[in-house]
């Protein structure tokens, strides 16, 4: 199985570069996530190591050999497109066959209509056929074999597009966005079916995605893409308790980390330019600094216990958890005025009794702050500080 | 069922009655002629019904010319035609769908050209070229001067079907190890079959009713292609209208055979993509 590594990979269309200075290696046998918004290029990414995208300047090594120029059948690898991109013409038999049908083929085999009459010898070869029936017996696509795409559900689909990728034992699977097409509760049967298959496989899984709870749920690392630049490259634990930056503290979470602007004082803080706060913990010695914190980690209290007074504008009920929207007041006990600034969410557990419009608090542990600065939006350490 | 069901119903049989009788008619009447004898023609008039004791007659007739040989000279012709600007114009289509490459647009432009210029325009240089080949008097150089023509129309048809398969299916059977050859002729192409009938239809026609190159080009009479060989029939002084239209009844009958043939994929074709699928 081969160990990607990526140098300095770059792709431009014409004066518009998607990529930039792409570095990052991917692991043999690991599940490695991509990961950002739409437009990012990540799908980008994904085609380059494919072969199906030219790669503009870098280099791309399969196990330490430079691969920029090989054809994709040379990189051995499996494709699961977004679209499924299953031939239409073919019955699902003939659709999972085709990898190994087109391995089996010599030179002379392509001639037109020699092609038809080869492939058709083929597919009742015992070797072909049975690894077919193996691979549609493992997705349960067995009773749907002699069916055409056509007549197939999206999930169904989506399997077929998974066995003919799996058939042929490729080193590296290449999945580019392959549930977006799915509803929520077959998204989520796949993707807990995906990741058995890769512990059951153990091969190395790429896996383009804007969905972060798919990031978070299968991969073992992820790379957070924006704008074709690599912003972080970690587990999925490491991303969500440290992330490098406000864009992944933004884009990881739902609902994402709290970020509020901050002054920092030698007796506390002030946030969002009006709210006066204690704050006995660490801090950045900078004067200006963003504040952040998880929802999980603010506690919503009565109005006057917390140290952050605010208001209940949104409120959120989950079932087995709220999540409520709160808005930031000035704390000045005569005139409790909203200040401008984004929504603070505080995720509690069970079902409070809050009514949008009243008055609370919020309070947070010194600890569990997270700080970033203030023009860049890179994270602060304040050990290197 | 109502009155006004009724009504409907019938008014819509008698519409596709009248449609079908005027699509009908002059193949009846055709059918008819062939079967007047001369003398009626010319002189009493055409009876409206058939007369089908004079159809040994008119066998005997069509027996003095050599219509099996005009027939299968136009269908050489006619399929041969077919099957160049078919191979071609998918090559060329998929070039030009698929393809970035210089001067695509003026290629474009050139074959559409081509469909502007009248073929009576170009009849005299392409004598001569054809004399400098050695392709005067040979259907091959029919078939040639059929293709410079059908193969245009053959190239926008399929390069249009081509644009709409998908770039990710292609892409699937590359990384699924199909060199680009075989992506055409066993992905693209069953993908677009009714838009090949479609072309299809347009180059055999185009080669079936071919008569201006072939009257020029072919001299020898065996060569004729059943156009020329009708128009043979027509004299100075006399026109057996009867074995004209006996002769025009044979020839339409396996061009009918092949639309036949070939009209249920171009259905499918117009229909395909009208619903969600």
């Amino acid at each position: 199985m081969p160990a990607l590594t990526f140098n300095n990979v770059s792709k431009s269309f014409g004066d518009n570069t998607v990529i930039k200075a792409f570095n990052a290696e991917i692991h043999d046998g690991e599940f490695l996530v991509l990961l950002g918004p739409s437009g990012c290029g990540k799908s980008t990414l994904l085609r380059m190591i494919a072969g199906l995208s030219d790669i503009t300047s870098g280099q791309l090594l399969f196990d330490k050999i430079v691969a920029n120029d090989w054809e994709p059948k040379q990189r051995g690898v499996a494709f699961v497109f977004q679209s499924y991109a299953l031939y239409p013409h073919m019955t699902v038999r003939e659709n999972i066959a085709f990898p190994l049908i087109m391995d089996a083929f010599k030179k002379w085999y392509h001639l037109p209509i020699v092609n038809i009459v080869a492939r058709h010898r083929l597919m009742r070869r015992k070797d072909i056929s049975d690894r077919t029936l193996q691979m549609a017996r493992q997705l349960e696509l067995e009773p749907l074999l002699d069916r055409r795409p056509s007549g197939l559900s999206g999930g169904q689909r989506q399997r077929v597009a998974l066995a003919r990728a799996l058939v042929r034992n490729p080193a590296l699977y290449l999945l580019d966005e392959p549930l977006s097409n799915l509803d929520a509760k077959l998204r989520t049967q796949m993707r807990s079916e995906i990741s058995a298959l890769h512990h059951k496989v153990a091969k190395t899984f790429v896996y383009v995605t804007h969905d972060q709870v798919e990031a978070m749920t299968m991969a073992n690392r992820i790379i957070i893409m924006d704008k074709g630049i690599v912003q972080q490259v970690d587990t999925p634990d490491e991303i969500y308790d440290n992330p490098a930056n406000t864009f992944v503290a933004k884009f990881i979470g739902s609902p994402p980390m709290n970020l509020i602007p901050a002054s920092i004082r030698p007796d506390g803080l002030k946030l969002a330019g009006q709210i006066a706060v204690a704050h006995d913990a660490a801090k950045p010695t900078r004067r200006e600094a963003t504040f952040g914190i998880r929802p999980e980690k603010l506690r919503l209290k009565a109005k006057g216990e917390g140290r952050l007074p605010a208001r209940v504008s949104i409120i959120e009920r989950l079932g087995a958890e709220t999540v409520i929207g709160c808005s930031l007041v000035t704390d000045r006990k005569s005139d409790d005025l909203l200040i401008e600034q984004d929504l603070v969410f505080v995720r509690v557990s069970g079902n409070p009794r809050m009514q949008i419009g009243e008055a609370c608090s919020v309070d947070y542990g010194a600890e569990d702050v997270l700080w970033f600065d203030s023009d860049s939006g890179e994270r602060i350490s304040l050990k290197s500080e | 069922m109502t009155i006004k069901n009724l009504t409907l119903k019938t008014l819509r049989y008698l519409l596709i009655g009248i449609l079908v009788v005027m699509a009908g008619f002059p193949v009846y009447w055709m059918a008819a002629t062939a079967l007047s004898p001369n003398s009626e023609l010319y002189g009493t008039g055409q009876r409206f019904l058939l007369q089908p004791q004079n159809l040994f007659g008119l066998v005997t007739e069509l027996g003095q010319v050599p219509i099996g040989q005009w027939l299968f000279n136009t269908l050489l012709i006619a399929s041969g035609g077919t099957v160049l600007s078919l191979t071609l114009g998918s090559l060329a289509g998929y070039a030009l769908s698929r393809f970035k490459f210089h001067g695509r647009g003026v290629v474009g432009f050139l074959l559409f050209m081509t469909q502007v210029v009248p073929e009576a325009l170009i009849l005299v240089p392409l004598y001569a070229m054809f004399i400098t080949f050695g392709l005067l008097n040979s259907l091959t150089g029919l078939v040639l001067a059929n293709v410079g023509f059908s193969l245009p129309v053959a190239c926008f048809v399929l390069k249009g079907a081509m644009d709409s398969v998908p770039y990710e299916i292609e892409e699937s059977a590359i990384i699924d190890n199909c060199p680009r050859f075989s992506v055409l002729t066993m992905i693209i192409l069953p993908l677009i079959a009714p838009s090949i009938a479609a072309a299809a239809v347009v180059s055999f026609f185009a080669g079936w009713n071919e008569f201006l190159f072939a009257s020029t080009f072919l001299s020898d009479r065996a060569n004729w292609p059943a156009s020329v060989g009708l128009a043979s029939f027509v004299g100075q002084y006399e026109t057996p209208m009867s074995a004209v239209m006996g002769t025009a009844l044979v020839f339409s009958i396996p061009a009918i055979v092949f639309f036949l043939l070939i009209q249920r994929k171009i259905v499918a074709g117009l229909t395909a993509g009208a619903v969600k699928g």
